[in-house]
């Protein structure tokens, strides 16, 4: 079963490449891996219809205990042995049908893809999987209903088909999983039915559950997407939306029916929905003038019936949910394709232009007319049985089946004339009007539905076939107990055959008289003006109209409003949590003494800052940020932190370098004031109560002492453990070395990315000359020893770093200020010549380094990033070092890379 | 001292937020150097300052009452993190500037913004419902699939 699911899936892959290769002959081979799994299936009949199971499992994820059984039971095969050949038969005439279509192998590959989730869905014994296959089924449907994509209509059949069966799927998936939970098993064939049933969220499990199959299903209300999606190709309609996948929800119930098919509502439900879709579904079908929209109607009709019986859950009505089933796929999938094959050679499928095709298309006329017969009931085909079954099934059920059987003979009654319709009208009479010369179609597009109609001939004709080896074990299956099968042509006179024969004198009354039936169901016109698709369409808007509203509150696009909002926020949760905590959250916890650099430090910050703030300047701008930058760098000096301080210092010089060089470009500031004085009052507001908000919060952090000892763990183990006196630098190299890693590859990418933007997206010429503030040949005389100074200070702030103040990051921002000079002074071609090689490749092999680093220690058999040391001739030499490197050139690399951009010339 | 950071690490947020609010895009660059700022030492500040040294050690001793080295390795990342997103922020500006040729933050929405591309299709549906079919009579839907 794994693996028909797997060469299934295998064909759907190479599907393309092939048809590339060979074009529509692809069929040929891409039909192989059906056929065969279906040969397979038929081989397994013998062993299911002894009533035993075929269970295969596969481990999914071990460690959640989930795994993929699969589980081959008499429904399951019926349901494969449909898809299989069916499958096979549709992937030949697909060949056919689409043979000059350039994306015929993106269509074999979404059929196929479709085909593999269908036979894993009926095979499913794991409910998680079963749903996996579910959803798949309907993602594949949408790319095969939307194949015709630059089609309006058919996007919009394809996402209303999506969106409903989709919609049905997450309630399907929390159904599933309360199931799951209630009935204490992941599997359909474990579920403990009285557990379930004794549940307190029976209900919602039924509601959960029902909405999901209903939705698949096409049950009234929500049958809207099926004659949409006729929109498809031909091949799709008579697989996916007739043959196979709207029978998922049916399976489903089936699956389940021995799980909720009590006493508790769930009969009553079926009957109720199937019935009113099937008598909708009936009327609706008579209207259509359009083959392939009326073949659409029948099916919602049929769909409805199988809930029904379903529902009713006599022995009749099982057996005849198999009968009719089976029946079903058969005579649809051949009418679909015989519909396809006419509007094919005819290049219409308009019932008033159609007419006496049979001396045209004499071998797919039979084909329709063998499939009509069954389609209307008439014996002794197989739809025949099927029909006599239901009857008495919903006349077992006493005074309700009656009820509904009235309505029963109404809808066959209307099946039956549809049938009519489709044989009589198109193969019968004068010849029609056709825009083109008919002819008869080509072997692999008459093969398909001849097959098939001559099945539903020879089943019903020999009916202790399919009662011994298949029907047999699949009503086990759905039935809630022991169940007799017993097939019948010819039952002597039953209330059944009563029936069944009002239906077919009715039938054919509906038929002779179509017009006026036709005209009276015109005349409902208020009926007819509540169009499910309107609702839909309005449905969708007031959607999208509501989710813009939602995202326009939100997004509006503002990023003053954003902040606002934002601080505002957090602002408040300070604020409320400090009302809530009172004044016991300041007990004036022991503070530090101040010193001197620390009250200079904190006045320089905040007067450079409030002076960048309200100045106009730019040029004053720039030495106000750069003094709050140096007032920040001394704080961090008093406060025992000289590698930050370093950093901070080297990080607000090449702020100002770079500030410097966009701002003048830039036009001037305007005044703050310019703006309205109710605006300004209110940010002025709105910032202090932040700042406010944020001062509060860490005296209230800083209040109690700090809890835990990692600072110490890290103070004791440097030496001992990272091999460096700067526990700092131990710390970013060695200790917490992934989380460098990830940082220095954010530095490289907000780089990369900030000088494609610097440089205009535009290559830039690299300038000669210097700026021309930096003229003075005085200046420039002294430039070159600093800079060559610089560049050597970083180098030995990058070997000691490991024990003493430096380091990779501070080493490459100095080595970054030393070229940054040389650009100013010499124009960045100097700079670039004097690096040899381009920073860009400086950071990949600094990203290099910094990996490598780590892979050494896997080589070694140890973690990733682990530090390893050796001492030749006592140098210390480790794959930290090598990291710090890989940091060093990192940075350095990805300042110059911004510098070169920022500084050079466009083209 | 904590009380000191704690109260320039605030005014320095509030100054910050002050210049993001603005509509001028220079000062919302300079806002996000300057919040930055607040926040790393808001974090090195949550380390307290307690040591009376800084964190080195040596092969033999260690200080007694060393500084918490490892607020102040996250902020040393974080300052030089801080100037790649300051770059990319002043990146933006530029290129603002030049394809628009403004540098206040609400127009840029406004010149920039292109309405998506199907919200059209939304208003514009194809109704194929039941009652209209009779519209199209005579013109089959398919044709393109057909030789």
């Amino acid at each position: 079963m794994l693996t028909a699911v797997f060469a299934i899936a295998f064909a759907a892959l190479i599907a393309p490449a092939l048809s590339r290769r060979f074009d529509d002959r692809a069929g040929w081979v891409l039909a192989i891996p059906p056929a065969v799994a279906f040969a397979w299936f038929v081989t397994c009949i013998p062993v299911i219809a002894r009533g035993e199971d075929i269970v295969e499992t596969l481990t999914w994820v071990p460690t959640l205990g989930v795994e993929v059984a699969m589980r081959l039971d008499g429904l399951s095969l019926l349901f494969a042995l449909l898809i299989t050949g069916i499958g096979t038969l549709i992937v030949l005439y697909a060949g056919a049908y689409l043979s000059d279509h350039h994306h015929l192998g993106r269509f074999y590959a979404y059929l196929l893809l479709f085909m593999m989730a269908m036979l894993g869905l009926v095979l499913a014994d794991d409910m998680i999987a079963m749903f996996v296959f579910w959803e798949l089924t309907s993602v594949a449907s949408f790319l095969l209903i939307s194949f015709q994509h630059e089609k309006s209509v058919s996007r919009r059949a394809a996402l209303q088909a999506l969106l409903i069966t989709g919609g049905g799927g997450l309630a399907l998936l929390a159904g599933l999983v309360l199931l799951g939970f209630a009935g204490d098993s992941w599997r359909f064939s474990g579920i403990d039915v009285t557990a379930v049933e004794s549940s307190a969220l029976y209900y919602g499990i039924m509601v959960l559950v029902l909405a999901g199959c209903f939705t698949k299903s096409a049950q009234v209300p929500f049958h809207l997407w099926l004659p949409n999606a006729m929109n498809a190709p031909t091949p799709v309609s008579a697989y996916l939306h007739s043959a196979t996948m709207v029978k998922a929800g049916v399976y489903l119930l089936a699956r389940l029916n021995p799980t909720f098919g009590g006493e508790m509502g769930w009969s009553m439900i079926l009957i109720a929905f199937g019935a009113t879709t099937a008598l909708v579904g009936a009327v609706l079908a008579i209207r259509q003038t359009d083959l392939k929209r009326l073949l659409a109607y029948t099916t919602v009709t049929v769909l409805g019936q199988l809930t029904m019986l379903i529902g009713t859950n006599t022995t009749y009505g099982l057996q005849a949910f198999v009968l009719y089933l089976l029946a079903h796929s058969l005579y649809k999938g051949a009418l679909f394709m015989a519909v396809g094959a006419v509007d094919h050679a005819t290049g219409t499928r308009e019932l008033s232009r159609l007419g006496g095709l049979l001396k045209l298309m004499p071998l797919t006329g039979a084909a329709v007319g063998l499939a009509a017969f069954s389609n209307a009931g008439l014996p002794p085909f197989f739809g025949f049985i099927a029909k006599e079954f239901a009857y008495a099934g919903l006349i077992q059920m006493g005074i309700t089946g009656w009820i509904v059987t009235i309505a029963m003979i109404l809808t066959n009654a209307l099946l039956l004339a549809a049938a009519g319709l489709v044989f009589i009208r198109t193969f019968l009479g004068p010849r029609g009007h056709y825009p083109r010369e008919p002819h008869e179609v080509s072997l692999p597009m008459w093969l398909g539905p001849m097959l098939l109609a001559i099945g539903g001939f020879l089943l019903g004709a020999w009916h202790h076939w399919p009662e011994t080896w298949l029907v047999n074990a699949a009503v086990q299956a759905v039935a809630r107990g022991e169940v007799d099968v017993n097939l019948y042509l010819w039952g002597g006179v039953t209330p059944a055959l009563i029936t069944s024969l009002i239906t077919v004198a009715l039938g054919v009354v509906f038929y002779r008289f179509r017009h006026q039936v036709r005209l009276q169901i015109a005349r409902w016109r208020v009926f007819w003006g509540v169009s499910g698709d309107l609702i839909w369409d309005r449905f969708l808007k007031r959607i999208f109209a509501l989710a813009s509203l939602t995202a326009s509150g939100f997004q509006h696009g503002s990023l003053r409003l954003h902040l606002t909002l934002l601080s505002l926020v957090l602002s408040a949760v300070v604020f409320v949590s400090l009302a809530i905590g009172g004044a016991g959250l300041f007990t004036g916890g022991s503070y530090t003494d101040l010193n001197v650099p620390s009250i200079m430090g904190s006045i320089l910050a905040l007067s450079g800052a409030g002076a960048a703030a309200v100045m106009r300047g730019r040029l004053a701008l720039v030495a106000a940020l750069g003094a709050s930058g140096l007032g920040l760098a001394l704080f961090f000096l008093a406060a025992n932190a000289p590698d930050v301080a370093t950093t901070q210092l080297m990080v607000e010089t090449l702020t100002v370098v770079f500030l410097a060089f966009v701002l003048r470009s830039m036009p001037a500031i305007p005044r703050v004031a310019d703006e309205g004085g109710i605006s300004r009052a209110a940010h002025i507001l709105i910032s202090v109560l932040f700042g406010l908000a944020v001062a509060l919060a860490l005296l209230v952090v800083v209040n109690v002492p700090l809890a835990g000892n990692i600072a110490d763990w890290y103070v004791q183990n440097s030496y001992p453990g990272g091999k460096g006196g700067n526990v700092v630098n131990v710390i970013l190299v060695d200790f917490r070395a992934f989380d460098t890693l990830g940082e220095i590859v954010v530095v490289a990418l907000a780089a990369l990315a900030a000088a494609t933007l610097l440089g205009g997206g535009q290559l830039t010429e690299m300038t000669r000359k210097g700026e021309p503030e930096f003229g003075s040949v005085m200046l420039r005389q002294a430039v070159r020893p600093l800079a060559g100074m610089l560049v050597l200070v970083s180098l030995v702030l990058l070997w000691r770093g490991h024990n003493l103040p430096g380091g990779g990051f501070i080493g490459g921002l100095v080595a970054a200020v030393g070229f940054i000079l040389v650009v100013l002074s010499f124009g960045n071609y100097r700079a670039r010549a004097l690096m040899w090689v381009r920073p860009t490749l400086l950071v990949g092999v600094g990203l290099a380094c910094a990996v490598g680093a780590g892979i050494i220690g896997l080589l070694m058999g140890e973690a990733f990033l682990k530090g390893l040391w050796i001492f030749p001739l006592g140098l210390p030499l480790g794959t930290p070092l090598l990291f710090d490197v890989g940091v060093f050139l990192t940075v350095f690399g990805s300042v110059m890379h911004m510098m070169q951009r920022l500084a050079g010339r466009p083209v | 001292m904590e009380w000191l950071a704690a109260l320039t690490a605030g005014g320095l947020a509030g100054i910050g937020m002050w210049l993001l609010l603005d509509r001028n895009l220079i000062r919302v660059v300079l806002g996000v150097a300057i919040l930055g700022n607040a926040i790393n030492l808001g974090v090195l500040t949550s380390g307290r300052f307690s040591g009376t040294d800084a964190a080195f050690v040596t092969a033999t001793t260690v200080p007694a009452d060393p500084a918490n080295p490892l607020p102040q390795a996250l902020v040393l990342t974080a300052i030089v993190i801080g100037f790649g997103l300051f770059a990319f922020a002043l990146a933006v500006l530029k290129s603002v500037r030049e394809s628009h040729g403004i540098t206040t933050t609400d127009r840029v929405t406004e010149v920039t913004e292109e309405p998506a591309p199907d919200a059209e299709e939304v208003g514009l549906q194809v109704h194929q419902d039941d009652a209209d079919v009779h519209h199209n009579e005579g013109q089959p839907e398919g044709l393109e699939v057909r030789r």
